[in-house]
């Protein structure tokens, strides 16, 4: 009957990862797209392949079949040495383009590079696009909403892509059923890379690089990295997080002095405070800023949204601060204060003190 | 060309999180009742456009799309000094994903006329997509620099920074172009007395405001209804799901003196391995 009938667009169930390199580096977040990009891919029954663009690649597409691609096209060509808009979208799209169906899912980071160049493809190929997921996965949807009757019905193997929904504690279950690729992004350190092995075998295929004047309508002067300049969220073993409670960007000093109590440490803060201009994105912590796993993660007048929690909950110990004592935060954080920050924190800070002058360096641990 | 320039700024209307009306108990948003606010990401964007106008000379106009309440965010936007607005308002527009709503502004620019750069903020606060902007890039064939924080123009070129991972990178290209300003650029000034008086003014004259801000709907802009809306969106929301608890052991210190509270957590917990020396 036609209650079985399988809307899904035909497939073959590929699942293509867009890989990205800086400067020559691999970036992790690639690795971790194809640890979910084979469980996906099995799932599917289809392959895993990947597309490398860059100049002088080398190893790289080696070490992506290592990480498991069945599949590797390389784009090695000068103009492509450094990450450009409409070259890069060029060369992905040419290569989409060539595929006898399109690929079933298509994934990026959420990098600035993949949130700048996703939405390019996402367009031209008009097709469903999700932003910084956390989980993806592959199972079947029933369409029963009769606004286009043409698209009532089953669909299997749908891509589900699921986030953090706005303002609540909710997951969103996002689908783009009707046309394949079905795209997603994810966030560097939410998805596990696979176990490298160096025997698996796959096939790397040199794809050709045609670019045409307008795609090089944008020049790169120069690219910077600063590594050692930014804010080391990831790195860090503890980190002191302010949150809208510390009510006003002074709060910020605070917790810098806090943080300056602890060993390799760094200050993060929640989204709606960078939002205000209190401190600078590149300290927020969450679902569109940095994913981050110290050992200590000191939260401090953060209520503990959703969009928060998935970028710290894997921290080892969770301590929170907060006046409400009914604030989500207190539902997930392993220590918790009620009270106020500007109580409490000068308080930690005296008391590390005290322990510090008279105990000395015999109960100072030192972690790294 | 150096200058004046056509400044298009795509702003956007979001429910105020920070606010605790609208809030439903189990913590869903009634858009209906939520308190209404500019998307913070824009003023960036305001504040670019802006700044090109007041450097360079040349005109700003102010597009959104949304609900016929979003024309607050248009006076907001002719306040701080822009010179026009337009509002996309159309029921048709309902349940809009990003490459729908791309789809709408692209017919809404085309529609508005010519420009030399189109400013947009990184991101909303309601979706955090980042999407749009890119998105209405392709359509309109457009070079874009995303994460801009900061630029100038150098006879109708464009010279920006951008952030990327652990860096920045810095490029330059020929208007027209697309930008989205990141929040590490310069804040929104504050709305001069003259602005805000001049907008004061209008209000009182619904006539002259029509000439200022000018709300269209999808015959207006000849866009296709049926690329617009749940019709015209590739993804729906297919389920939401409560967010499991985590943990759900916290030691909980309260209504204690703060140091006997700070006490007991230094004792309980491991922060004193990680104190420096």
């Amino acid at each position: 009957m036609s209650e079985s009938v399988n809307l899904a667009p035909p497939s073959d169930g590929e699942v293509l990862v867009i890989a990205e390199q800086i400067l020559g580096e691999l970036q992790p977040v690639s690795l971790e797209l194809l640890g979910a990009g084979r469980y996906l891919a099995d799932k599917l029954g289809g392959k895993l392949s990947t597309v490398i663009l860059g100049d002088n690649l080398g190893d790289i597409p080696k070490k992506l079949i290592e990480y498991g691609a069945d599949t590797v096209y390389v784009a090695d060509d000068p103009e492509l040495r450094t990450y450009r808009t409409l070259s890069y979208r060029r060369v992905v799209c040419d290569l989409l383009e060539t595929f006898k169906l399109p690929p079933h899912i298509v994934l990026l980071g959420s990098t600035t590079t993949g949130r700048d160049l996703a939405p390019r493809i996402a367009a031209n190929f008009e097709t469903g696009l999700t932003a910084d997921c956390t989980e993806l996965d592959i199972g079947p949807y029933e369409h029963k909403s009769k606004v286009d009757p043409s698209k009532v019905g089953l669909y299997e193997g749908c891509l589900y892509a699921i986030r953090p929904s706005f303002g609540e504690s909710l997951k969103a279950r996002i689908l783009g059923p009707w046309k394949n690729p079905q795209m997603a992004t994810t966030r560097p350190g939410q998805m596990t890379p696979l176990a490298p092995d160096a025997n698996r075998v796959g096939k790397i295929v040199n794809i050709p690089v045609k670019l045409q004047k307008e795609d090089l309508r944008l020049v790169v002067a120069e690219t910077v990295r600063e590594v050692s300049k930014g804010v080391r969220l990831a790195e860090a073993d503890v980190i002191v997080s302010g949150g809208y409670g510390l009510g006003s960007k002074e709060g910020f000093e605070l917790m810098h002095e806090l943080a300056k109590c602890f060993e390799n440490s760094a200050v993060g803060a929640s989204r709606k405070v960078v939002d205000l201009g209190w401190i600078p994105y590149e300290h927020q912590v969450g679902q569109t800023g940095k994913t981050v796993r110290p050992k200590i993660y000191i939260a401090c007048g953060i209520s503990g949204a959703i969009q928060h929690r998935v970028g710290m909950s894997k921290s080892g110990t969770i301590i929170a601060i907060n006046k409400d004592p009914d604030a989500p935060i207190f539902k997930f954080a392993h220590h918790g204060i009620v009270g106020d920050v500007y109580q409490i924190v000068p308080e930690l800070i005296r008391q590390f003190k005290d322990k510090l002058a008279t105990k000395g360096e015999k109960t100072v641990v030192h972690t790294h | 060309m150096a200058g004046p320039y056509e400044i298009f700024v795509l702003i956007k209307q979001v429910p105020d999180q920070g606010s605790k009306a609208g809030l439903n108990p189990d913590g869903t948003i009634d858009r209906a009742k939520a308190k209404r606010m500019l998307n913070p990401f824009d003023r960036y964007a305001l504040q670019a456009a802006l700044h090109v106008k007041r450097t360079y000379g040349g005109r700003v106009t102010a597009i959104s799309m949304g609900p016929p309440p979003a024309v607050e965010i248009l006076l907001e936007a002719l306040e701080h000094g822009v010179d026009r607005g337009f509002l996309l308002s159309d029921r048709r527009l309902a349940a809009s994903d990003t490459l729908a709503t791309a789809y709408a502004l692209y017919k809404t620019v085309t529609h508005v006329g010519k420009f030399d750069l189109i400013f947009c903020g990184l991101q909303t606060t309601d979706g955090d997509t980042a999407q749009v902007g890119p998105q209405l890039a392709e359509r309109l064939s457009l070079p874009q620099v995303t994460y801009c924080e900061d630029f100038h123009l150098d006879d109708g070129r464009l010279h920006a920074r951008r952030i990327i991972e652990g860096g920045v990178q810095f490029v330059d290209c020929v208007a027209p172009a697309l930008i989205t300003v990141a929040n590490s650029y310069h804040p929104l000034a504050y709305k001069s007395f003259r602005g805000a008086w001049r907008v004061q003014q209008l209000q009182r004259n619904p006539e002259e405001l029509g000439k200022y801000i000018r709300t269209v709907d999808l015959d207006i802009i000849q866009a296709d209804p049926e690329r617009c809306g749940l019709k015209g969106s590739p993804t729906i929301v297919a389920a939401t799901e409560k967010v499991g608890e985590l943990g759900g052991n916290c030691s909980m210190y309260e209504g204690h003196a703060p140091d006997e509270m700070v006490g007991e957590l230094i004792e309980k917990s491991n922060l004193k391995e990680f104190l420096v020396a």
